[in-house]
């Protein structure tokens, strides 16, 4: 009975929460308050995959979303200027693709919703336990494995990787290199944000 | 009665423990750096001077608690709890001895990895609400040095997981009742401690507070208490990560004669005097370095390791 009762509480208290950091998020004023808003939204969707008894998908979610994905925009943002976001009124071209995209992912959520059956009995509860299950069905090529959807992210993550390298990879630089003050290993490693030439014609430009 | 209070028992002697244990590292951190660099140490308050915790604990209470105007107050009050948090949350998967741990958590490796990865916030948070270049330059370097060691901090324990066929860290240690994981994972082991070093940001992977050239880095306007959870932080991290390093390498709990969980300690006390000596004994690296090293020796030997492991499992079934 106080079990039940508990996990009634704790389940409405993660959902109130998830309701307001999320709200905390869009109405941020500062862009790293959202991003912490940001963490707080996954880490209380990571407490309602514990109370449904997919502990390993909580404890993945925490270990990518939160501590990966979040902290890399916490990364981004403090490379920034640490400006406050704009207040003016946003372009009406802006602000009808804003409403566009928000209608929707509202008509898509409440699609899946009502086309979605929610098993309300115990009978047919996820499986206890399932990390092992998890485990198995990934690396299954039989009926109901998905060895094969593994198989193709794994490749879409590869040619993400390598688009990642190609996009950060600049062209060799062809003007002077950048020294770092003779440090063999340092200059090796450095590649300058832009060639001296390139600098030079920006100083002319800047002249001009 | 007893289902409830027991756990309450136990959530009360390991944080007792982990947080008596971090205040004494510091005491035994200033005396063991004392006695290799040929000086004394503190050793005028109490017997060996082992008050000297207690006597600084006193000093950062009574230290104005100064929050600088320029600062984003709200971010800045809740950056230090994080490390604490993060740091003590993790202690509850830990197996002390044979039931006698906080949770048997299914997914304890992952929820201490998770834990690890989230207290990156702790830094990057300060080094961003003090509002100050060199603290967010020591934030910055926090979270990038934090996100790539733990990368490798993952997969370096995937090894240890192939062989246990488990999460649940109690399973890891009674997996290696007759051979220790450190002589099959000997790789894993080696960039595990390196890792764990990272993310503690101590010597040699002190950049974030580099105070040659960034004053204090993210903790610079840190004052008071605090300043002193910061510190206590650092400690937990380091008892925590020795805390691991025997939980999955070096057989936990077991050892002939002594009871278990004598044993554990005893293998965690080494451990922490291990990771003092480093700090004596290493200069900091360079940025640059660091990275270059993480990405390019420790990510692919941590791959090759799982490789391998794996290939060996296979033959053996």
């Amino acid at each position: 009975m106080i079990a039940s009762a508990s996990y009634t509480v704790i389940f409405y208290l993660l959902a109130a929460l998830a309701v307001l950091l999320s709200l905390a998020v869009v109405n941020a004023w500062k862009l790293l308050r959202a991003a912490i808003a940001l963490m707080g939204v996954l880490s209380m969707s990571a407490g309602l995959y514990v109370m449904l008894d997919a502990s390993f998908l909580a404890g993945v979610q925490v270990l990518v979303y939160v501590g990966g994905i979040v902290v890399l925009i916490v990364f981004a943002v403090m490379l920034t200027r640490s400006a406050e976001l704009l207040q003016d009124n946003p372009a009406p071209l802006r602000k009808i693709l804003g409403a566009i995209a928000s209608l929707a992912f509202l008509a898509a959520t409440v699609g899946v919703f009502r086309s979605s059956p929610f098993l309300l009995s115990a009978e047919k509860a996820p499986l206890r336990d399932n990390t092992t299950l998890i485990g198995e069905k990934l690396l299954d090529y039989g009926a109901g494995g998905y060895v094969l959807p593994f198989e193709i992210i794994s490749l879409l993550l590869l040619i993400a990787i390598i688009g990642g390298i190609v996009v950060a990879r600049k062209t060799e630089p062809q003007g002077q290199p950048f020294t770092t003050g003779g440090d063999e290993a340092g200059e090796a490693e450095f590649r300058p944000p832009f060639t001296q030439e390139e600098h030079e014609d920006e100083l002319e430009l800047v002249e001009k | 009665m007893m289902s409830i209070l027991w756990p309450l028992i136990t959530i009360a002697l390991a944080l007792g423990i982990m947080l008596t244990s971090a205040s004494a590292l510091v005491w035994l951190e200033r005396r063991m750096l004392a006695l290799w660099q040929d000086r004394y140490g503190p050793n005028r308050v109490g017997p060996f001077g082992l008050l000297q915790v207690i006597a600084d604990t006193l000093k950062m209470f009574f230290k104005e608690d100064w929050i600088p105007p320029f600062a984003d107050k709200t971010v800045f009050f809740i950056a230090p709890m994080v490390i604490m948090t993060t740091a003590l949350l993790s202690v509850a998967v830990v197996p002390f001895a044979p039931g006698f741990s906080v949770v048997d958590l299914n997914i304890g490796l992952l929820f201490f990895l998770a834990m690890s990865s989230m207290g990156v916030y702790s830094v990057a948070l300060a080094g961003w609400a003090s509002n100050n270049k060199y603290s967010l330059l020591g934030g910055l370097r926090a979270s990038a040095q934090m996100i790539s060691y733990e990368v490798f901090m993952g997969l370096s324990l995937m090894g240890v997981v192939m062989l246990a066929g488990s999460f649940n860290l109690r399973d890891i240690v009674e997996a290696q009742e007759h051979l220790w994981f450190c002589v099959p994972q000997f790789i894993g082991l080696v960039i595990f401690c390196i890792a764990g070093l990272a993310e503690t940001h101590r010597i040699p992977f002190d950049l974030p507070e580099a105070e040659s050239e960034l004053v204090a880095g993210f903790h610079s306007e840190y004052s008071g208490m605090k300043f002193g959870m910061f510190f206590v932080g650092e400690y937990l991290g380091i008892t925590l990560i020795s805390a691991m390093i025997v939980t999955l390498f070096f057989g936990g709990w077991y050892g002939p004669i002594l009871p278990p969980i004598i044993w554990f300690f005893l293998k965690v006390f080494v451990f922490q005097c291990g990771f003092i000596l480093l700090r004596a004994t290493l200069p900091r690296l360079r940025y640059d370095q660091l990275m270059s090293f993480g990405w390019k020796y420790m990510l692919p030997l941590s791959l090759i390791n799982i490789l391998i492991t794996g290939a060996i499992i296979l033959a053996k079934r």
